[in-house]
């Protein structure tokens, strides 16, 4: 197939149409492997000629896109839009739909932007690894060997980076406690077009217990189980859960872009950590 | 606008004659031309902050796929001279090195052009530019103004015996005896980061040169037409006759798209060295190179127990990265010269050194410099409220120059032409209610969130004029009337996109006697329109509108005489108006204009004997209150009118993550007459929103190596609808006796009143821990560390 033509570099593009075929396609691939879900940063950067793969894998034909129930779990398909999350009804994750909707950039991120491309191209700074983890998602990856699942939890190695090997595409993540009995979401950015600079994560689990997953913060996302504070604004409790989420921070090291520094994405994180418990329980939720 | 607001005349908020075109994507902007054989253009940027070119390997370039030319910065020296300055610091006591369009020898900043390529697609020319291999022995470079001061700093220009551009010093009186004998004297270090314009769309040019005829066309995004064509006929060497510059449609600019940038004559030298059209669009990370803004005020400000400001002292050092022919180095001037901005000090001292370093230049921008002037003035003015304990508000009208006192000359020479800064005060405080709002700010205090109000006047010298340079103080508009009666105006000012076409038609329109529907406007077209201008300093209504309104009543003279012959009536008793030549006393007694139009030149030797048998004019419209002539401390007054404008802003503070929500906004506005309403608020909206980004967001950073980082928009961060509340805007008219319609520069107003009433809040906001704001932008970061070191 012809490459595009606003690309400065040619590559080699392969489409293929089922699981068989993209494992396939995987394995014969040419040179560096670039796989490929909604494109909403991939384009970019191969139009900017940052990114300059020798092949472009496109999973749109693969049928990876939805939801789908199985033994209690939730599967979704990498190719699942942020549009699809927020058009499925009633939301089999109440939490991703929370999160779809505070995805910015407009219909084309929304329609385009996919949760497996999100999770798999570990941008310390989106919103969805750190989702991921608060949930315990499994990870399963396609190659020409067959299916792995990881979790979601050693999935990430670092920024933009995770264990994924290059013949490798990330087809669908499993959430085994989906309807978390309840969760609290805070994504806090600099302005409405910033990327998130700290987003936190608060899961009550099924099976008791307080999971809170912070992102943006450190260079792949963190979580920590914490016991259900008695009073969410308790100056114990909020010093104890930021010395939980700073410590954690400290184990993988933090992030610094453009944006902000790493030093003040910990000063932060772990009052918007203490902010998602609070969401949970249903006290003033801000920003 | 109300229901009784009249669809056309001055006054009335007439819908912009574009306006279907843009909403329905028929404009044409300049990436729209594409005449037949069109190859694009690349430009190949410089790798380091600082170095001599040690060689340029093209080879691989030019046996690249669709490349037809490389060109490297000694060939097109070969070709082309140095680039003219729109304002040339030499001849202002500073200094100045040859632009060149491609850089030949020593480059002195990341994305200086070094070579360029043309090629048949834009994708084969990128390709090649990006195996042009430069080689460079690289210099040490220095980022940073204070730093570049230092006598053992890298100098950005080698032959240079420091880095300062320019230094003047401003002011009258004796600022430090008035600080002695003050009973407070207050001070302090403000720092405004670099921020930039980011018009939607980015600088552009298509340029043909046509050689059987010698002749080159060129279709840009571009603000000042005619300077442009002087300029490429300068550093091209041809005759200005065989040159014809259109500006398109243009999608904003905000000064970025003033004349002096290397891409102009390069794109013109590509096409015709390449004897094809060539086309060259900016890219966005090209497009933020441009600074808008970079300075550091050290101010003290010595006043009265009651508030009364008697004396300021200021140093600033403005940073103009590298040099450009642009108009944007000379900014600086007017941060310095617009304090005291409207309150009556006298004594006042104002040091400005312009320092380069090895950054991107400097391009014009909104404010053009104003905007600092305000950001700090404003923060003085609150510091001495709040070492006092007086209230901000009543501090500005202890200090304000009284409505009774205009025109009124400044301690810099300004000479201020109308106003009335207190009326302003009471309509913005009045439309943001600011008891309530002080009252909520109480309540709030008590839950422990802070919330602050600041507020922030504005003063806006607009309409400049500078001897011998392109900032020209008068414009000049062509009115011509056809046989059929339609009207064409050729003016030459220029729209940037806020709509000054539809401003001048209406003044046509009201002057003529004909409905604007009738009237066409053509700006920007070096063949067609008269020599003029183009746009900036919010002269185009002034001056524009001016030369328009002189036209118009020529052409208005002439159908009057004649119709009145056809009306068998004396012209002295007869009037033009909605498009018939009437009795005034017996109106019913009329003749369609058309039919006047056709008698004029069809019957030159019959009806229109008396008259020239000619419906068109060519005039220009020269404002007063320009005086050029320095008086005894060598001030001179560039600026026929002032504008003025206060701003109160209420902001929260987050006091856990330092984020600030701007909650609400009024602004009190006064440009005088107010041809077109809607127009005015659009373009103050937009100002507003542009200093709210600049106070809050915005930021050009750049790495250790000079190299801009935050190079796209989601690492530069503009305001978006949902950063910003909806703006409380109150009209206040104080015409300016010294322009036709009494109107002031609209457009600029809003940048610097937004930053400093942004800043006045946050710090109002953090009064009970004690924070002090003394930079731009407050980021969430800086907030906190506001915080934590007031805290500490």
């Amino acid at each position: 197939m012809k490459t595009p033509s606003a690309t400065r570099t040619t590559f080699d593009y392969r489409a293929p149409e089922d699981l068989d075929g993209l494992a396939d396609a995987l394995g014969t691939a040419r040179g560096a492997v670039s796989v490929l879900g909604g494109g909403t940063m991939l384009v970019p950067d191969i139009s900017h000629g940052t990114a300059q793969p020798d092949t472009v894998v496109d999973l749109a034909r693969t049928g990876l896109s939805g939801l789908r129930r199985a033994d209690g779990e939730v599967v979704v398909g990498a190719m699942t839009t942020y549009r699809d999350l927020l058009t499925t009804a009633p939301a089999p994750v109440p939490l991703l739909r929370r999160l779809a909707a505070g995805v910015t950039g407009g219909p084309q991120i929304r329609n385009r932007g996919t949760v497996g491309g999100s999770a798999a191209f570990a941008n310390p700074s989106s919103d969805v690894p750190a989702a991921l983890l608060a949930l315990r998602a499994r990870m399963r990856l396609l190659s020409p060997d067959g299916v792995r699942e990881v979790p979601a939890s050693d999935f990430y190695t670092g920024p933009f980076a995770t264990v994924r090997r290059d013949d490798e595409a990330l087809i669908e993540i499993t959430l085994p406690d989906p309807g978390a009995a309840s969760f609290g979401y805070v994504k806090f950015k600099l302005s409405v077009g910033s990327w998130p600079i700290v987003t936190a994560t608060a899961v009550a689990e099924s099976g008791g217990g307080l999971r809170v997953a912070v992102g943006g913060a450190g260079r792949v996302p963190v979580a920590v189980m914490l016991t259900e504070p008695a009073d969410p604004a308790d100056p114990e409790w909020l010093a104890h859960i930021r010395e939980r989420v700073e410590s954690e921070l400290d184990s993988v090291g933090t992030w610094t872009d453009e944006l902000a520094e790493g030093t003040y994405r910990r000063r932060i994180a772990g009052t918007i950590a203490a902010r998602s418990v609070a969401a949970l329980r249903g006290d003033d939720e801000r920003r | 606008m109300t229901a009784s607001t009249p669809a056309a005349g001055i006054g009335a908020s007439t819908r912009r004659r574009d306006g279907a075109a843009l909403l329905t994507g028929r404009a044409r902007y300049v990436d729209d031309y594409r005449p037949h054989g069109l190859h694009y253009a690349a430009v190949v940027r410089s790798t380091v902050a600082h170095g001599r070119i040690r060689s340029v390997d093209v080879s691989g370039a030019e046996t690249a796929p669709g490349v037809v030319l490389v060109l490297t910065g000694e060939q097109a020296a070969r070709h082309a001279g140095p680039i003219p300055y729109f304002i040339s610091p030499a001849t202002r006591g500073g200094r100045e090195v040859d632009i060149r369009c491609l850089e030949p020898e020593l480059v002195t900043y990341v994305g200086q052009p070094v070579a360029a390529v043309v090629a048949r697609s834009r994708v084969e020319a990128q390709s090649a530019a990006a195996a042009v291999r430069v080689e460079y022995d690289s210099l040490p470079h220095v980022l940073d103004a204070d730093t570049a001061l230092l006598p053992d700093s890298p100098r950005v220009y080698p032959d240079w015996q420091d880095n300062v551009v320019f230094a003047k010093t401003y002011g009258a009186g004796d600022a430090e005896e008035a600080l002695h004998g003050a009973d407070v004297v207050v001070s302090g270090e403000f720092r405004i980061a670099r921020s930039t314009t980011a018009p939607v769309e980015p600088r552009g040019y298509v340029a043909s040169w046509d050689a059987t005829d010698e002749a080159l066309t060129v279709h840009g995004s571009c603000q000042n037409p005619h300077q442009l064509r002087y300029m490429l006929s300068a550093s091209l060497g041809l005759a200005e006759s065989a040159i014809r510059v259109v500006t398109a449609k243009i999608g904003g600019s905000f000064g970025l798209k003033m004349q002096g940038l290397p891409e102009e004559t390069l794109v013109c030298l590509l096409s015709m060295l390449s004897r094809r059209p060539v086309k060259w669009i900016e890219d966005r990370r090209e497009s933020l190179m441009s600074g808008a803004r970079e300075q550091i005020h050290r101010i003290r400000v010595g006043a009265k127990a009651d508030g009364t400001i008697t004396g300021l002292v200021n140093r600033i050092v403005a940073d103009a990265g590298a040099m450009t022919a642009q108009a944007g180095w000379a900014m600086c001037n007017m941060s310095a010269s617009t304090f005291p901005s409207g309150y009556r000090v006298p004594d006042c001292r104002v040091e400005l050194r312009l320092v380069a370093t090895n950054k991107p230049p400097l391009s014009a921008a909104r404010g053009f410099g104003k905007d600092a002037a305000h950001f700090v003035m404003e923060r003085a003015v609150d510091l001495v409220a709040r070492r006092l304990a007086l209230d901000p508000g009543e501090v500005r009208r202890r200090n304000f120059i009284r409505a009774g006192e205009f025109p009124y000359r400044t301690a810099t020479g300004l000479n201020i032409d109308s106003g009335d800064f207190a009326g302003l005060l009471d309509k913005a405080q009045a439309a943001i209610d600011y008891p309530a709002v002080r009252e909520l700010q109480r309540r709030r205090r008590e839950q422990g969130r802070p919330l602050g109000v600041g507020i922030a006047f504005e003063l806006t010298p607009e309409s400049s004029d500078s001897p011998g340079t392109f900032v020209s103080g008068f414009d000049t508009t062509t009115v011509r009337m056809s046989l059929t009666g339609r009207v064409t105006v050729l003016t030459g000012v220029t729209s940037p996109g806020g709509g000054n076409d539809t401003g001048i038609a209406q003044i046509v329109g009201a002057e003529l006697g004909v409905p604007v529907e009738w009237i066409d406007v053509v700006q920007g077209d070096t063949d067609r329109c008269p020599t003029g201008f183009g746009n900036f300093s919010g002269r185009s209504m002034v001056v524009g509108g001016g030369s328009a309104a002189l036209a118009a009543r020529d052409v208005r003279a002439t159908l009057r005489t004649v119709g009145a012959r056809l009306l068998e009536r004396d012209p002295e008793a007869c009037e033009v108006v909605d498009g018939t030549v009437r009795s005034v006393s017996e109106p019913d007694c009329a003749v369609p204009v058309p039919e006047v139009a056709h008698a004029v030149l069809t019957r030159a030797f019959a009806a229109a004997a008396e008259v020239e048998p000619v419906l068109e004019s060519t005039r220009a419209y020269k404002p007063g209150n320009i005086d050029h002539r320095p008086d005894e401390l060598g001030r001179i007054q560039p600026y026929p009118t002032y504008s003025s404008c206060l701003h109160i802003a209420v902001v929260e503070v987050d006091a856990e993550t330092g984020k600030v929500d701007v909650v609400d906004y009024a602004m009190a506005h006064d440009c005088g007459t107010m041809i077109n309403p809607d127009l005015v608020e659009g373009q103050a909206w937009g100002a507003i929103t542009m200093g709210i980004g600049s106070a809050l967001t915005e930021q050009l950073v750049f790495d250790a190596g000079g190299r801009l980082v935050s190079d796209r928009f989601k690492s530069y961060l503009l305001p978006r609808a949902g950063d910003v509340p909806e703006f409380r805007l109150e009209h206040q008219v104080t015409p300016s006796p010294f322009t036709m319609h009494g109107n002031k520069g609209a457009g600029e107003a809003g940048v610097g009143g937004a930053q400093a009433a942004v800043a006045n809040a946050v710090e109002d906001a953090l009064a009970p821990v004690g924070a002090c704001v003394r930079s731009l932008p407050l980021t969430p970061p800086v907030v906190l560390d506001l915080i934590e070191e007031a805290t500490r």
